[in-house]
């Protein structure tokens, strides 16, 4: 079983408390648009879904993809 | 996102990457194992009855990290593997305008001009309890004591549901006629306002012998 807890400093990606800190850099990324710009390729990856299949990004090319990224909470 | 799934789940692949907790609670802790995350990954398809695909990310977040942590984004990717919109804070009808204009485009290219990073506060309102409720009472207390409302906000908006579906958890733009009468609907209710208050000025006047 993989652990993360040995390697959580201070702000952990993974937090106990949802801070006023969050939403501030939340608001500031989303101004920014962080993340991959318009016209750049996709970084590819591979995860598993909820049957524990392999899903890779790149095997979808030739046809669109909606990558939404969302919480359980 | 289920309405736009139902118009072009044929033709477009959707998936959702499940990532940390936004809200975590005594009863949906913060990941510390895979199989954790796996596990809610697998209630959240059940629970939210999510027709498409939920992958699960590493529980550093190695995926959502490279594709710029936000909280709830939608990249739309073309048939080249390349980003032909970014939706910051995920917006159905906007994601519909973007889909339909790729289409049009033959499936490449940038669509839109490429980003939208409005806010879209109102999808949250309406629509956000379900999860939030997960993290009760953790989840509720640390976003009131961050930003006072936002964590009440959402259930008052999730019983008003029924009345804001129409216009906050839309899968395609409003129709011209309904945006011309939404805005109509609040000129006249802010005339309406304007005329009370003058008159209830007057009446002042009027007992004060002036």
């Amino acid at each position: 079983m993989r652990t993360i807890a040995s390697r959580e400093g201070p702000r952990p990606y993974n937090y106990r408390h949802f801070r006023l800190r969050h939403f501030l850099a939340e608001g500031l990324a989303t101004y920014r648009a962080e993340g991959v710009p318009p016209g750049a390729l996709a970084p590819d990856f591979e995860l598993p879904d909820t049957d524990d299949t392999k899903w890779r990004l790149s095997d979808y090319r030739g046809r669109p993809v909606l990558l939404h990224f969302g919480s359980y909470t | 996102m289920k309405k736009l799934h139902a118009l072009w789940g044929d033709v477009v692949e959707f998936v959702t990457v499940l990532v940390r907790q936004g809200h975590p609670g005594p009863d949906a802790e913060r990941y510390r194992t895979f199989p954790h995350k796996a596990a809610d990954a697998a209630a959240h398809q059940r629970e939210d009855d999510v027709p498409w695909t939920i992958l699960v990310d590493d529980v550093d977040g190695r995926v959502h990290r490279r594709y710029g942590m936000l909280a709830d984004p939608t990249y739309l990717i073309d048939d080249d593997g390349r980003v032909a919109f970014y939706n910051a804070v995920t917006h159905a009808p906007t994601l519909h305008r973007a889909i339909d204009e790729l289409m049009s485009r033959g499936g490449r290219g940038i669509v839109l001009g490429g980003y939208d990073r409005r806010p879209h506060a109102l999808a949250a309102f309406a629509g956000g309890w379900p999860a939030l409720r997960r993290g009760l009472p953790r989840s509720v207390i640390d976003l009131e004591t961050s930003l006072p409302g936002s964590g009440v906000l959402p259930l008052v908006g999730y019983q008003l549901r029924g009345i804001l579906r129409p216009v906050a958890l839309r899968g395609q733009p409003l129709p011209f006629r309904a945006r011309a009468g939404l805005v109509a609907a609040g000129v006249a209710l802010a005339a309406t306002a304007w005329k009370m208050r003058d008159r209830r000025r007057r009446g002042h006047r009027v007992a004060l012998g002036r």
